[in-house]
């Protein structure tokens, strides 16, 4: 009983921690997805430094300049130059924080997302820096309820902007990640009147074909470093954001994280064998007459040894599948309770079959050896 | 020819430095057929004797033939073929595997054999049936008296159909309706031509033999054949 409780605590975290790990791979992957890349895209940061969470320096170098250099480039399709602000809106008494974008009309084309209503923002807009702007859908519910906001006044700062669309709604991603909380100005008007600045924070270029990314990138990189008259020592002062490049980054995070599970599971999967292995000593101890009896009648060792080895595998095989049920169990539990997102697949279930054979292989050897090599003799005698 | 010879054997336990000589210079020979008492009082050697002679254990010197193999220069694997094919044990502890069925225990030597007969479960049943428990096929030991147990280890010595049946004090545990009931078995089976070697200290159980060897540290004091009337007859 004890020995399957060891194998059982062990394969029971073993299942948890795929479990979990799938889960969090799924939701960071997912996370990745809304950024809106599609594989012919890929987006240049303003200032260098690491993907997330840096404090960049430098951040003023970037221009319109440079994105229409960019656009000259034969491989381009579509440059989006931008800007971004995490701004209040209200309506009346009503007010949202989102994330306030200043974009070009191409942002629509390079996202390839829809309107649900209104328009987008227009050549016009851009042009003439109209205080105009297209909501999505979660601060439209905010600040208007059920009513269409097209048409309606919307304050940020000290300016009214008109609601001219209203983009289709996306909807939660499974990680929680809110697509729909963002709304769009014209970049001119954002340069004016949000931000204050004229430079940059990213640039997102569309290449015409997904083949041609790796080249364009480096295009990319050479015309903006001639623009930011940066020597050949110096670092690049911006970054890129690619498909490819956030993918390599999970993976090396799930290989990291792979890496602690694997450890984790293997101390309690170790401990879980030295626990059988001690149990199965115990018993030995206990079955000598049983051990003398069966040679007397004619067991050689090696029927011992396969007696005892595969008492053992027996044993730890059960401790799995008791493991794997809690393990269920838990990671079920977990996800129910919004504890953490878990995912549960085929893995643990062959794992633990594999793990839990070799433990009662490994650690039945050393007993049933034992229990082999007692003579005869004396084991009939003892009492 | 004899089926059982033992030339000048000697077994000595070695026990933190002191040797302790168990066996000195035992020669015995025993015929196909012997109905054969081994007596002496206890710590004279008769279970290291026993053991010897069961393949249990082997001896320090000396030269021990069984049904013309040599078996001190026999391997584990091939010792352990010898205890199943050529050795039938009952023990006076029974030594029945606990919570299995008596037809189970009966079949165990069975299991370990390398020619096992398809109709196993009906020679064991023939057997049961042979020592009167034909009611008692699927009864665990815990389930059946000190007789019944001792009963269903003789039909297990018997199940391979072994040259020798080596019987440790097997009245021991028994009251003495059972024990005189156990021996008769042991008279009808030499009757029927088995070759049977009974270790006891009791003089009674002995006489049932032929044949009584007398043990004394370690030795063979004496070794004489009983007269037709010494020997208590089977009923």
């Amino acid at each position: 009983m004890l020995m399957t409780l060891g194998v059982m605590i062990g394969i029971a975290s073993l299942t948890v921690i795929v479990a979990i790990g799938d889960g969090i791979k799924i939701k960071v992957l997912d996370r990745i997805t809304s950024l809106g890349f599609g594989p012919e895209s890929f987006s240049v940061m303003a200032g260098a430094g690491r993907l997330f969470f840096a404090r960049s320096q430098n951040t003023t170098s970037m221009t319109l300049e440079d994105a229409e250099d960019l656009l000259a480039l034969p491989t381009v399709r579509l440059v989006v130059p931008r800007q971004r602000k995490s701004i209040q809106l209200i309506n009346k008494k009503e007010f949202t924080s989102t994330r306030v974008y200043g974009v070009t009309p191409d942002w629509q084309l390079a996202r390839g997302w829809e309107m649900k209503d209104g328009e987008f923002l227009s050549e016009t807009d851009l042009d003439r820096s109209k205080r105009v702007i297209v909501l999505g859908a979660t601060p439209a519910k905010k600040l208007f309820k059920d009513k269409d906001p097209v048409g309606k006044m919307v304050r940020v700062q000290n300016n009214f902007y008109e609601v001219i669309g209203l983009l289709e709604e996306k909807g939660l991603t499974e990680s929680g990640y809110d697509p729909d909380d963002r709304a769009l100005i014209p970049l001119t008007t954002s340069m004016t009147r949000l931000t204050h600045q004229t430079y940059l924070h990213s640039i997102k270029v569309v290449a015409l074909k997904a083949s041609q990314v790796p080249e364009t990138m480096e295009a990319v990189r050479q015309i903006l470093r001639q623009n930011h008259n940066l020597s050949v020592l110096a670092e690049d002062d911006f970054r890129f954001i690619t498909p490819e490049g956030i993918m390599q980054r999970v993976t090396e995070s799930e290989q990291a994280l792979n890496r602690m599970l694997i450890l984790v599971s293997t101390v309690s999967l170790l401990v879980g064998g030295i626990v059988i292995m001690n149990i199965l000593l115990v018993s030995i101890r206990e079955r000598v007459r049983e051990i003398g009896i069966r040679r007397c009648f004619g067991a050689r060792r090696s029927d011992i040894t396969i007696q005892f080895l595969f008492e053992s595998i027996l044993v730890s095989l059960l401790g799995g599948i008791m493991g794997v049920a809690l393990g269920l169990g838990v990671s079920f539990g977990l996800e129910r309770l919004n504890i953490i997102p878990t995912h549960i697949t085929m893995e643990p279930f062959i794992l633990s079959f594999v793990f839990c054979s070799l433990i009662g292989l490994i650690f039945g050897i050393h007993p049933a050896r034992k229990a082999a090599f007692l003579s005869p003799e004396e084991s009939i005698r003892s009492q | 020819m004899n089926l059982l010879e033992m030339n000048s054997i000697c077994k000595s336990y070695r026990n933190i430095g002191i040797e302790t000589k168990v066996l000195q210079n035992v020669t015995l020979h025993i015929k196909e057929g012997d109905y054969v008492s081994i007596i002496g009082p206890s710590g004279a050697g008769k279970s290291t004797l026993m053991a010897i002679m069961g393949c249990l254990a082997q001896p320090t010197s000396g030269e021990y033939i069984l049904d013309g193999e040599e078996v001190g220069k026999l391997n584990d694997r091939k010792l352990s073929r010898v205890r199943n094919e050529k050795i039938g044990f009952v023990f006076q502890a029974f030594h029945l595997l606990p919570g299995v069925t008596a037809l189970e225990n009966v079949m165990l030597p069975i299991v370990y054999a390398k020619n096992s007969q398809g109709n196993a479960k009906e020679r064991a049943r023939a057997l049961l049936a042979k020592v009167g428990l034909e009611h008692r096929l699927h009864h665990t030991p815990g389930q059946l008296s000190g007789g019944e147990q001792q009963r269903v280890t003789i039909a297990r010595s018997l199940i391979n159909d072994p040259r020798i049946i080596l019987a440790d004090e097997p009245t021991g545990n028994l009251d003495s309706k059972n024990g005189i009931q156990t021996m008769q078995t042991f008279d009808n089976l030499v009757k029927e031509g088995k070759t049977i070697i009974l270790i006891t200290h009791d003089p009674a159980v002995a006489q049932h033999a032929g044949r009584i060897i007398s043990i004394l540290d370690g030795q063979i004091a004496s070794d004489r054949n009983l007269s037709y009337e010494e020997q208590t007859r089977p009923l």
